[in-house]
């Protein structure tokens, strides 16, 4: 089902095209709208402001409801979808309401509520120009902030002429249409019904933002106005909106500001003299829970900007039409778990790629995709694992097994195998090389080669943890560290008891056997003593480093056994900044510095994860090389480990336009510091018959000792 | 601080105008009503005044330009093109007006007709939205709108397009001495 609602949008003429343009003009609107703002300053502030609420919501919706009934307003606070849904038909009855305007509010369509205010026989008019094209559409919203992006002028036309009435594909009559069309309805509407940006407790306020001023209309207009208001919109003071005011427009649309902002404090007069009625509904379903959990409540700092879909790589190629449900993309996926219970999230927070490219944009902070990582641990404690996923970590969970099907593997590849290349592979796994070649498993692993390398007798000595992808794949990017290593007189040792450093299963969410890889790594790195523990792969970096320690503590292995991994994890280093450090101290210079040009590709994990991304440009050029700078250059490979088998078609997408910013920068030579990106980047490449040379840094640095 | 809210809310597409006085604010609301709508379309201008008319004469006002109207319904107010009335303070570090509407037909004018006039006596430029929040007290104020330049969408295609449901222009008329 999620495959072929992949394998549509992917085919879609309009989809990506529509996402990606807006998101290369946002990036560079969203840096220009923040000049002369500290955006670190107002996400600090958001976050405080945010996770204070979430930590002392039974106080403020008792404050809020208090104030804002002081002031005329009726407040109803409900946990129940149902009862949000019944309150509305009441008032409506009540009020004898024969149509609704509305303006946009996500809580309700949490609840489906057109739906059944449709069905109770009352006519609802969405006002918000993309979400009204969606609801004459009969279509579900593409994005939170940009609902009809997926459709083209002459589609909105068709769409109006079918539904409404004849319009011409032009867009300024388009909007001139909506107007007229509207106005009738905002004029002769019974009930108006809005959701809400902010809710303030202290002065019992509702905020709410609009572009096209449809909310003041909904709010102006109809004797009856209820806001239907999830209780994570609730902030304290006054003074907490202002960098929520702030940040909201910059980042959802790189605007300097909403064009209104409306503040709503209880009840107010109708045109024609008398009181206007003002209901607030603050809706729970399932936001206190969050509150409560440990991880999640990092969720309730998101004030709905939606910049973490325009910046996924994945979502922009597949919208949230697919990326999503009613709450769309990584963030989106969160909110589902509240909102619809962990189960609806089983298919599409797979879809996550785990980048990082939105935890950097995220004015409340939240850490998306260590988020999506709890859902993934969550479900395979729950659900239990698929058999043939068990089977394979029953394997990786064995490092005498994994090794010897690895081993085993470089003969079965043979009759596939084209010089370093698998180009082909038969049936079922046909789609994994269809679009990228892979690479071919070495006939003699690292960890035998290494055996041959006579090591300096120096003092200083160094673990190398190399990794699956360099031991059994790419060799030689071990024998390049430890070139350099030796030449600054330093002793590289390789535990051979090391294996696989977790990740596969860690970003899975089998935390099991993420944590019996790193105690095995543990005992294994340990063991020697080392000064240092290097990586040439930043994902084993981070892992041993940092996340391993997460799984360790999931699975609640004795403190000691913590308190060594941690002291481990002191000395773990990646590779390129350990090299960088020797290269500046003059312990390792070059001798054949070549000119050439070459082109940088940041891994994911190195820039975002461990903030390494000046180094190894910096010792590239030290060795005499020329930078030119792809466009994007930190953007996914499409790579993500296991996410390139789970999602073959995605993945190769993300690839075709990181090979596209390569190309344009016209140099012959790609450095990047991880194998999996190089297994990704050189697979496309050699499949598409591509000129230019993909390497390791390591690897070009060695070569000019 | 007037400058800066010039320059901030030109880039959002309002139109700042500032003029000595009231007399010469006047001269040109009258100027600009004459240019924009006929003396034969009754009604419309909708204009919500409750100070900056004080001292003239509406009648002589309404013999002038009798496309001018000051009662009115929302149907009426959706009809007029010109919508008029004084607002109560601006951002400069937004160029947002600030608008206060204890009365509906106050934001009738400023939320239906295609082009709004806002009056805005310069004293009440206000630095920033901190500021601005603590000299009104929201807790007596039913409605208060912060607008920053003329309605806009660009829900088809992304393309930007000025003056959905609300004013496609937005015309700032900054009075000093009053």
């Amino acid at each position: 089902m999620l495959k072929e609602e992949i394998k549509k949008a992917l085919e879609h003429p309009v989809i990506s095209k529509a996402l990606t343009n807006f998101y290369e003009a946002y990036v560079v609107a969203r840096e220009k709208a923040y000049t002369g703002l500290d955006f670190e300053e107002i996400r600090n502030e958001i976050v405080r402001v945010k996770s204070y609420a979430a930590e002392h919501f039974d106080e403020l919706i008792k404050k809020f409801t208090e104030q804002a009934t002081k002031r005329g307003a009726k407040v109803f606070y409900t946990k129940d979808p149902k009862e949000v849904i019944n309150y509305v038909l009441e008032v409506a009855k009540a009020h004898n309401v024969k149509t609704i305007v509305k303006s946009k509010s996500m809580a309700t369509e949490e609840i489906h509520l057109n739906k059944h205010l449709q069905e109770a026989g009352i006519a609802v008019y969405e006002t918000d120009l993309g979400e009204w094209i969606i609801q004459l559409a009969g279509q579900r919203p593409s994005h939170m902030v940009l609902p009809a992006i997926h459709l083209t002028r002459y589609e909105v036309s068709d769409i109006f002429t079918k539904k409404v009435d004849a319009v011409e594909p032009d867009i300024k009559k388009m909007v001139k249409f909506a107007r007229k069309n509207l106005r009738d309805k905002f004029l002769k509407a019974d009930l108006g019904i809005t959701g809400a940006n902010i809710a303030v407790a202290e002065t019992g306020s509702i905020v709410i933002f609009t572009n096209e001023g449809n909310a003041r209309l909904v709010l102006t207009l109809p004797k009856v106005h209820i806001a239907v208001v999830g209780i994570e919109k609730l902030v304290d003071k006054l003074e907490d909106i202002d960098p929520i005011v702030k940040a909201l427009p910059r980042n959802a649309t790189a605007q300097p500001i909403t064009t209104y902002v409306s503040f709503i404090t209880g009840k107010r007069e109708h045109w024609d003299g008398t009181k206007k009625e003002v209901h607030i509904i603050l809706f729970d379903n399932g936001r206190s829970e969050m509150a409560k959990d440990p991880v999640f409540k990092e969720a309730l700092q998101c004030i709905r900007c939606a910049s973490c879909l325009n910046v996924c790589p994945v979502f922009r190629l597949i919208s949230g039409l697919v990326f999503g449900r009613v709450y769309t993309g990584g963030i989106g996926t969160i909110l589902t778990v509240w909102t619809e219970g962990l189960k609806a999230t089983k298919d599409i927070q797979n879809l996550c790629i785990q980048c990082g490219n939105c935890v950097k944009i995220c004015p409340g902070k939240i850490n998306i995709p260590d988020l999506i990582l709890e859902i993934r641990r969550r479900l395979a404690e729950e659900e239990g694992l698929p058999l043939k996923v068990k089977a394979i970590y029953s394997v990786v969970n064995n490092r005498k097994l994994f090794h010897t099907a690895l081993r085993m593997a470089s003969k079965l590849q043979k009759p596939f195998k084209q010089g370093p290349f698998i180009r082909h592979l038969p049936l079922a796994f046909a789609e994994l090389t269809q679009e990228r070649s892979l690479p071919a498993i070495a006939d003699k692993p690292f960890r035998d080669q290494v055996k041959k390398i006579k090591q300096p007798e120096g003092k200083e000595k160094v673990a190398f943890f190399a990794g699956c992808l360099i031991d059994f794949a790419y060799p030689e990017i071990g024998e390049a560290l430890v070139k350099l290593l030796n030449r600054a007189g330093i002793r590289v040792i390789f535990p051979q008891e090391q294996t696989c450093c977790g990740a596969p299963a860690l970003y899975n969410g089998v935390m099991d056997v993420a944590a019996n890889n790193m105690l095995q790594n543990l005992k294994a790195l340990e063991q020697e003593n080392p000064d240092f523990i290097l990586s040439a792969c930043p994902t084993c970096t981070l892992v041993l480093k940092k996340k391993g320690l997460l799984a360790l503590r999931n699975q609640k292995v004795s403190p000691e056994l913590i308190a060594k991994a941690e002291k481990m994890a002191e000395k773990v280093i990646d590779a390129s900044y350990f090299i960088h450090k020797l290269i500046k101290e003059g312990r390792i210079t070059f001798s054949k510095p070549l000119e050439e040009e070459f082109t940088y590709h940041d891994p994911c994990h190195l820039k975002r994860s461990l903030n390494i991304w000046q180094e190894p440009r910096e010792s590239l050029q030290k060795a005499g090389l020329k930078l030119k700078e792809m466009f994007e250059s930190d953007i996914c490979c499409g790579m993500g480990g296991s996410y390139s088998l789970k999602f073959p078609e995605i993945s190769v997408k993300i690839l075709e336009r990181k090979l596209k910013n390569i190309q344009d920068t016209g140099a012959n030579l790609v450095c990047t510091d991880c194998p999996g990106c190089i297994m990704q980047i050189r697979g496309g490449a050699d499949k598409k018959g591509l000129a230019f040379k993909v390497k390791h840094s390591l690897e070009v640095l060695a070569e000019r000792l | 601080m007037f400058e800066l809210f010039k320059e901030k809310a030109s880039a959002l597409m309002a139109e700042v105008y500032s003029f000595k006085n009231r007399k010469e604010a006047l001269e040109f609301i009258k100027g600009f009503i004459k240019e924009n709508t006929s003396s034969e379309d009754k009604k419309s201008v909708v204009w919500y005044d409750t100070w900056f008319l004080d001292g003239e004469r509406k009648e002589d006002l309404l013999a002038d330009l009798p496309q001018i109207t000051f009662e009115f319904t929302p149907e009426i107010a959706s009809q007029a093109k010109i919508g008029i009335n004084e607002v109560d303070g601006a951002i400069a570090e937004s160029g947002s007006l600030i608008e206060v509407s204890n009365h509906i037909q106050k934001r009738l004018v400023s939320s239906l007709p295609e082009i709004h006039i806002a009056i805005l006596p310069k004293s009440r430029i206000f630095p920033d939205l901190k500021t601005a929040l603590r000299s009104f007290n929201l807790t007596n104020t039913p409605y208060v709108t912060l607008i920053s330049g003329p309605s806009r969408t660009a829900d088809i295609e992304r393309v930007l397009t000025i003056g959905v449901h609300g004013p496609e222009r937005v015309i700032i008329v900054c009075v000093e001495n009053l």
